[in-house]
């Protein structure tokens, strides 16, 4: 799936884990540095999901990549949380492209 | 020399400001207008937000004169609102502060409209009445907490002006609260609407669920013009404002008033708060449409205060919640 210029975005197909029973998605999104994926991590995961139950996502970075694990009951609350973050991963995304790089620290 | 950059977004006004030791250099903004009959929903709201968040910024970049290396701080809404846009706006704050290497700072949205209208009116200790579409209170500053003194117990005076708006299909551009006060003035009838105290507190749930039952018979038998309506309607809950104020000021010892928030804008408001300010020896302040209604530069204002004083915000901390209330935070600039 490739999404936004310059980055390319690589995601698994949703699976079923076995032993929770659980919808699992995972998204592993480039960047061109480790700093810049940290940036968009950093902005990406203070706020909680709307939705309370049901529905979980893990953020963290390696290397130069975010990656995005959710674990959902249902397909259609999959969706909706994977579809809002896509939406706000492009703004991150676009903001830095318009006011990046970010400064020497 | 302290810079502070403020993004501001809970509602369906979109704006940033910056602000330099008091200046406001720059404050764009701008609205998302719903069509008659219509309110705004989060989504829409937060899709409209992003969709003009980036260009607003450079806008107040640009007409500040400034460049990122300028700025001292970054502000950002942290509550209350509306959940999905505060999220757009809290998105490219943290953003833009990790990019250009500044600290974060989450400002509570009422504390915003307060702080910018104490710099423009340079009030010194008034009792506040904060009115919009979100939110009704009678505010008292007191041992470094903005406390609430009253408040609507149900929905905020805004609210139901917009909503008797959609009823009667009154237009959302600029804002229906400004078309209701075009239309009250040609008004001359006055139709007896529930008028609901409550102590220090107000109702307007009731009033709205009658005038919403109403107003369609009414107009159709001739009862009335949509015009009385709505001259009827400012009359009734503005008066319910001031009683309140006015019971609150009583109680503080209070000589000064100060209307800020959207609904604050409105001439006959601030008209009837001046005739109960009159008796009572007391100052009525108030500021125009550009600092009433939603902005950026109210945010970086409270912020340029909060920073000074030593307030920033973690990434980690910097979550935003639809309720914050305004005594929550602790007011350490102010004796």
């Amino acid at each position: 799936m490739s999404m936004f210029s310059p980055f390319n975005t690589t995601a698994m197909a949703t699976e079923t884990n076995q032993e929770t029973g659980k919808l699992e998605f995972f998204l592993d999104v480039p960047f061109p540095s480790s700093r810049e994926a940290t940036v968009a991590l950093r902005s990406l995961s203070p706020d909680r999901e709307p939705r309370r139950g049901g529905i979980s996502k893990q953020l963290s970075v390696s290397g130069s990549t975010l990656s995005v694990r959710w674990s959902a009951d249902e397909a259609r609350i999959l969706r909706v949380s994977v579809n809002s973050f896509l939406d706000h991963l492009s703004l991150v995304v676009e903001t830095m492209e318009l006011f990046g790089p970010p400064v020497n620290l | 020399m302290t810079v502070v950059i403020g993004f501001e977004g809970s509602a369906n006004k979109i704006g940033i400001g910056i602000i330099r030791d008091g200046e406001v250099l720059s404050n764009p903004r701008r609205t998302y207008i719903t069509p008659p009959g219509q309110g705004f929903m989060p989504s829409d709201t937060a899709r409209h937000h992003r969709g003009v968040i980036l260009t607003v910024l450079k806008e107040a970049l640009e007409q500040a004169g400034l460049k990122p290396a300028d700025i001292d701080c970054v502000a950002y809404t942290k509550g209350p609102g509306m959940g999905a846009p505060l999220v757009t706006v809290a998105l490219v704050a943290r953003t833009v502060a990790q990019l250009w290497g500044k600290p974060l700072l989450g400002v509570n949205h009422c504390i915003g409209h307060i702080e910018m209208g104490r710099l423009i009116t340079q009030a010194n200790n008034p009792t506040v009445l904060y009115v919009s579409g979100g939110n009704t209170q009678v505010i008292a500053y007191l041992e470094r907490r903005y406390r609430i003194f009253g408040e609507t117990i149900d929905i905020a005076v805004g609210n139901c002006l917009d909503r008797f708006a959609r009823v009667i299909k009154i237009s959302n551009d600029p804002s229906p609260g400004y078309n209701i006060e075009q239309m009250a003035k040609k008004g001359s009838r006055y139709v007896e609407l529930p008028y609901t105290v409550k102590g220090m507190d107000v109702s307007f749930s009731g009033i709205l669920s009658f005038i919403e039952e109403a107003a369609n018979k009414m107009l159709s038998s001739g009862q009335c013009t949509a015009e009385d309506l709505c001259f009827s309607l400012q009359e009734t809950v503005f008066a319910m404002l001031v009683e309140i104020t006015e019971r609150a000021m009583a109680h503080c010892g209070s000589q000064e008033v100060l209307i800020v928030g959207g609904v604050g804008c409105n001439l006959r408001l601030q008209e009837m708060m001046g005739v109960m300010c009159k008796e009572r020896g007391a100052k009525l302040f108030a500021t125009d449409e550009r600092f009433c209604i939603d902005n950026g530069a109210m945010i970086a204002q409270a912020g340029w205060e909060m920073f000074r004083s030593g307030y920033v915000t973690e990434l980690e901390d910097s979550w935003i919640t639809q309720r914050y209330r305004t005594d929550e935070v602790e007011v350490t600039w102010r004796d």
